[in-house]
């Protein structure tokens, strides 16, 4: 029997209030103001008029504002593609029955639970382009050694690098799970009519992972969109961004704006521009499940 | 055609042995360098070939922290426990909200948190310094336990938890006489153990690492946590490598042991993000 009488107020506002108002005051009010701040001059004083659409236009002329852009791309494409082979292949090989699986799935996940802080400061010693051991065993070796963070040509490569190792171990945990919920009898079906390998990975495993495939795909494009503590610890802190600006992602260029300059206006228009990129995102999510996501082969 | 399809599968075993031992090396590889250079006298750190176990073995990169990082590693821990703990009052006293009351607009707020997930915090930065700001936070503990009080996450989770108790064990305390609060307290909470331990280690972790709201909200050097602290390193003209591992080695050190001894709780968290996918 469904209650249907509604709880009384008080005792509803009782338990939805600790949410809720740290929910209204830090995320949906900061919301709202974005986008009246992004029409405004505002630089943190007591002193700004309303500009229209003056900030977007500055940023859409930018130089540096479209770089960032670009470069948010191409981190988000590289650490996305890199982090879903990676995480789907070691999930495949760690799903079978073999020694050492669960010592393997762990070492794979630890490093997603660490500082990325520590984690970076440990990569700008082991990728010294000087003294570094890294770049001792390259040269042992007879090869010309990379600068890694040192070059504009390799700095992003390497932020990319360093991102994927930290968090591929993620993706193939997802993927764990997803495999989980394909049922054996399907794979057993499939070897009594004769199916290869390769063929019982495109008609059961691909589909039947493809929910948890959109849903990684989504996670990871958000998360690559919010990088940072590796590209202010890595390439130069506050003023960084790498050498000729290669390191500086959206979000980067964002901080820099608000909290090294104090432009507010132009920053808080770039942030606008990143939550339309978003919700985009998230909406292409919704749709596209829809279509192509196969639900009945599980 | 059994003898070559042996063959085949004993190659493809030896194959996938040492692709996962050559990748358990990549990943454990960094983490010995720093444990190990944390020990090392400076003149030892960039001997060639590196030297795993340190030759003359010190303790001079710990002491040199010994003026600030007792400070930030305090600061960490208090700040943290803190958050911690008043992330699981509003997450579950949120999701018990979502899942066991009935009230007009619940769906709709409940999908407005949901969708809030997906924002990153440096798209909402700015207006919420402004807001910290004039609510006279800026540079206080409070600025960084009452922006982290809210997790849209955290009571998600939580809620999908206590969808899967019926609601006839609910409606057996009502009639019982039991009001909400002891429900929640003595029937829910209780109920939901392992979906609260997932939570906490979550939590924990993404507070005891996150670097962007400090960066943010903090400048005062008796304020500053340990990531905080330790990315000064980063910005110094002159690199102190062996104070600088020594520290991040101190600072991995409680999420290693968390994850190493509730492994499970990770995992489950993972897979239960993935579920809703």
């Amino acid at each position: 029997m469904k209650r249907l009488v509604r709880t009384p107020w008080p005792v509803v506002a009782a338990f939805i209030l600790p949410s809720l108002l740290g929910f209204a005051l830090f995320v949906v009010a900061p919301i709202a103001m974005a986008f009246a701040i992004s029409l405004t001059n505002f630089s943190g004083g007591p002193r700004f008029r309303f500009v229209g659409l003056a900030n977007y236009l500055l940023a859409f002329s930018n130089d540096k504002f479209l770089g960032a852009l670009a470069t948010t791309f191409i981190f988000t494409s590289w650490t996305v593609a890199l982090q879903l082979v990676l995480g789907l292949a070691f999930a495949l090989l760690l799903n079978d029955k073999l020694l050492g699986r669960n010592f393997f799935r762990g070492v794979i996940f630890l490093p997603n639970v660490l500082s990325s802080v520590a984690v970076s400061l440990a990569f700008m010693l082991i990728l010294d382009p000087k003294r570094g051991p890294l770049n001792m065993v390259i040269r042992s070796l007879g090869i010309r050694a990379p600068l890694w963070l040192g070059s504009e040509k390799s700095s992003l490569a390497t932020i990319i690098l360093v991102t994927v190792w930290q968090s591929f171990g993620y993706y193939m945990v997802l993927f764990l799970g997803g495999l989980q919920t394909i049922s054996r009898s399907l794979y057993e079906a499939a070897a009594i009519d004769g199916a290869g390998s390769v063929r019982r990975f495109l008609s059961i495993t691909l589909p039947g992972l493809s929910p948890i495939m959109f849903y990684s795909i989504t996670i990871a494009i958000i998360r690559a969109f919010q990088v940072f503590d590796q590209i202010y610890i890595m390439t130069g802190g506050q003023a960084g961004g790498g050498p000729a600006g290669s390191t500086s992602v959206l979000v980067f260029d964002i901080y820099k704006n608000g909290f090294s300059l104090f432009r507010f206006g132009y920053a808080a228009a770039e942030s606008v521009t990143l939550l339309a990129i978003v919700l985009m995102v998230t909406l292409i999510q919704q749709r596209g499940q829809k279509k192509w996501v196969n639900y009945d082969v599980v | 055609m059994t003898s070559s399809r042996n063959g085949a599968n004993s190659a493809f075993r030896a194959a996938r042995a040492v692709l996962l031992v050559l990748t358990a090396f990549v990943i454990i590889m960094p983490l010995m360098v720093m444990a190990s250079t944390a020990f090392k006298v400076d003149g030892e750190i960039y001997d060639f070939p590196m030297s795993v176990i340190p030759k003359v073995p010190t303790l001079e990169n710990f002491s040199k922290l010994l003026d600030r990082f007792p400070l930030y590693f305090w600061n960490s821990l208090k700040l943290t426990t803190i958050i911690v703990i008043v992330q699981l009052l509003t997450a579950t006293t949120g999701a018990y909200a979502f899942s066991k009351l009935k009230w007009r607009g619940r769906d709709l707020v409940f999908m407005l948190y949901v969708v809030s997930i997906m924002i990153p915090i440096q798209a909402i930065i700015i207006p919420q310094f402004i807001i910290v700001r004039n609510l006279g936070l800026y540079d206080t503990h409070r600025a960084l336990i009452l922006t982290g009080a809210f997790t849209a996450f955290g009571t998600f989770l939580i809620k999908q938890f206590f969808m899967t108790i019926p609601d006839s064990y609910v409606e057996a305390a009502h009639i019982d006489g039991a009001g909400e609060f002891s429900i929640f307290f003595r029937l829910m909470l209780p109920l939901a153990k392992p979906v609260i331990a997932t939570q906490i280690i979550f939590s924990f972790r993404f507070f005891w690492n996150d670097f962007f709201a400090p960066l943010i909200y903090i400048t005062n050097q008796g304020l500053k946590t340990l990531p905080l602290g330790m990315a000064d390193f980063a910005t110094e003209t002159y690199t102190y490598v062996g104070p600088q591992m020594a520290a991040s080695f101190i600072s991995i050190i409680p999420v290693m042991v968390i994850f190493l001894s509730a492994q499970k709780y990770f995992v489950e968290g993972v897979a239960a993000s993935g579920v809703k996918g």
